[in-house]
């Protein structure tokens, strides 16, 4: 049977199984919040970029104010002017609640929107401006057992169901659409929107459509100072819902990895405390400082890899069990990023070897004869 | 026993130690108090004492387990730990993994490792392949008795066999210095002239230098030489 200095490494750790399980799962829990919340948050921008990308939006005009999302609606009527756009079409979006428990995403679009050419209407047709009708994705719909003919009540107005979509992104196909008035009557936003999603026309022979575009975000902006114009992609990840996500995300994991951070330290200060003698003839057994402080640190970042393998499985089941709840399957996807993966295996190596550092310095400074002496 | 030789850099033993003394707690506890002591290559040399006579203390300086807080210890004619006179010295960590061995009273041999893995503990991170290691630490259980213990783990050997596994493990880097404490001090008389028997076998198979610390004056008269120790000095 050979030995490797991985598998001492790994033997120590295992030696207590029931104190290593117990911080494994200290470990998971902060990985898994991390996985779960910072995927969320990151499918959710995702999510984002895949709507506007599907819908054919090159730029959004927005509020250039941290969440203010209101546009005076007479800003479009310029918009279409600049020569480099070809539409600009206006849109709301809120989150409503649609029963006592479940909240949704609920966007007011015009009916003649280009933004439709990305949704595939399943049942019923397309709603009318000015009308109190909706439109409902089939994740929604399902979830509420809602179909074409069905009334749906929001913020006290009933609104009748004439359509159900299909749409790639779980924004939509857990959202509502409303007639764009008629969410501007719902949200008391009359006269203004949240932004405008503009489409370019072809660049011109010389141009690329990087300039061309760049062309088109200096025009708004000149005309509109407090407005930006901003590409889809940015949009997605600076959209206010997604910065807030993001925000609570990691601010959130931070403090769970805390907690799992001190759980390893513990666990390792301890082990070198119990193991002081052993520590003490590996010494003598012409074993460097440097050698038994990465024994430690090797210990306490198998700790941090196998607590983080822990946790993605336990973050992966989170994910999917809040992608089933009616009350946030409308935001969630299981389509979980892989750099999330990667980044919480990392993290967690890391958050181990941190953590894993001072009780590895203390061992490794013991004095052969003083460890050898300990009882 | 001789006298120390002058010169730093030369020594005709293979371990000595000159003037050397140790004190603890800011000087308040002298545990040597002058000792000069050299030993030859190959030898078997037993040190005894009562509880307190600095034996241990000696061994461990012997063994670059701590450094004299006076005078020198030389290795081949190399001073231990730090330079002197402008003659390099041997780092204590690679004077310990490649020239120095020990065996101790209470075998302290890794509990979460089988009789196989304890051996090659010495030798992880040294660069040494895997598949050597295992095969130089199977053939030196072997050559002890143990062929049938491999696989065991601390907890389900003998104490005699406890031990022979921690001999394979002091001999498994080849080091040219065997220091034991005590080695028979937790083994009955059967297992305790089992162990010394292998010992000597050990010292001359391998032509091993051999230190051993024991309170047992018969242990100590199958030695070569014998040091007694008190208060700190050699005393014989």
């Amino acid at each position: 049977m050979q030995l490797s200095f991985v598998g001492f490494a790994w033997r120590n750790v295992w030696r207590r199984r029931l104190r290593t399980a117990l911080t494994l799962c200290g470990i998971g829990m902060g990985i898994g919040a991390f996985v779960a919340l910072v995927g969320f948050s990151r499918s959710f921008e995702h999510a984002w970029l895949q709507m506007y990308e599907s819908a054919g939006t090159d730029l959004a005009v927005v509020q250039k104010t941290f969440l203010n999302t209101s546009v005076d609606q007479s800003v479009g009527t310029t918009l279409r002017q600049i020569p480099q756009i070809a539409i600009a079409a206006p849109m709301i979006f809120n989150m409503m609640a649609v029963t006592p428990e479940v909240n949704t995403l609920v966007y007011g679009w015009r009916a003649n929107t280009f933004e439709f050419s990305a949704l595939n209407i399943l049942q019923g047709r397309r709603f009318r401006d000015g009308q109190q009708e909706a439109m409902l994705g089939e994740l929604l719909a399902g979830s509420l057992n809602k179909k074409v003919g069905d009334t749906i009540d929001l913020q006290g107005s009933s609104f009748t169901v004439v359509g159900i979509y299909r749409s790639n992104s779980a924004l939509e196909s857990g959202a509502i659409i409303l007639p764009l008035d008629e969410m501007q009557n719902l949200s008391g936003m009359t006269g203004k929107v949240s932004a405008f999603h503009l489409q370019l026309k072809p660049a011109p022979p010389g141009i690329s459509p990087e300039q061309w575009r760049q062309q088109a975000e200096n025009a708004v902006e000149k005309q509109f100072p407090g407005l930006r114009a901003i590409p889809a992609a940015e949009r997605a990840a600076n959209n206010q819902l997604v910065v807030l996500a993001h925000a609570a995300a990691w601010g959130t994991s931070l403090i769970a990895l805390l907690v799992a951070a001190l759980g390893i330290a513990n666990t390792m200060a301890m082990s070198v405390f119990e193991r002081t003698k052993e520590i003490g003839v590996l010494r003598a057994m012409g074993w460097s400082r440097l050698r038994v402080m990465l024994l430690i640190l090797m210990e306490a970042a198998a700790l941090g890899a196998a607590g983080g393998a822990t946790g993605m499985l336990l973050g992966w089941a989170a994910l999917h069990v809040l992608a089933t709840l009616p009350q946030t399957a409308s935001i969630v996807s299981t389509a979980l990023p892989f750099m999330t993966f990667l980044d919480g295996l990392l993290m967690a190596v890391l958050v181990g070897v941190l953590a894993g550092s001072v009780p590895a310095w203390r061992g490794a400074r013991l004095s052969p004869v003083e460890a050898l002496r300990h009882e | 026993m001789s006298s120390a030789s002058p010169t730093i850099g030369t020594s005709p033993w293979i371990l000595e130690v000159r003037d050397v003394k140790k004190s603890y707690e800011n000087g308040t506890i002298e545990a040597l108090r002058g000792v000069s002591l050299g030993i030859a290559q190959g030898d078997f040399l037993a040190i005894t004492g009562a509880s307190g006579s600095g034996k241990s203390t000696l061994l461990h300086l012997l063994g670059g387990l701590d450094t004299p807080t006076e005078g020198t210890v030389l290795f081949r004619g190399q001073p231990l730990g730090k330079s002197q006179n402008g003659v390099a010295s041997i780092d204590l960590d690679t004077y310990r993994a490649t020239s120095a061995g020990f065996i101790f009273q209470s075998f302290h041999l890794l509990p979460s490792l089988n009789a196989l893995e304890n051996v090659q503990v010495p030798m992880l991170g040294t660069g040494s392949h895997p598949h050597n290691r295992e095969e130089r630490a199977r053939a030196l259980l072997i050559e002890l008795g143990l062929e049938h213990r491999l696989r065991q783990f601390p907890t389900q050997l003998s104490a005699g066999e406890r031990q022979r596994v921690a001999i394979a493990r002091s001999l498994v880097n080849e080091p040219q210095v065997l220091l034991a404490d005590e080695p028979t001090g937790n083994l009955d008389s059967v297992n305790s002239a089992k162990i010394l028997e292998i010992l000597a076998q050990v010292q001359q198979r391998h032509g091993t230098t051999l230190i051993m610390v024991t309170h047992d004056l018969s242990i100590a008269a199958t030695a070569h030489r014998h040091v007694a120790m008190r208060d700190g000095r050699i005393c014989n």
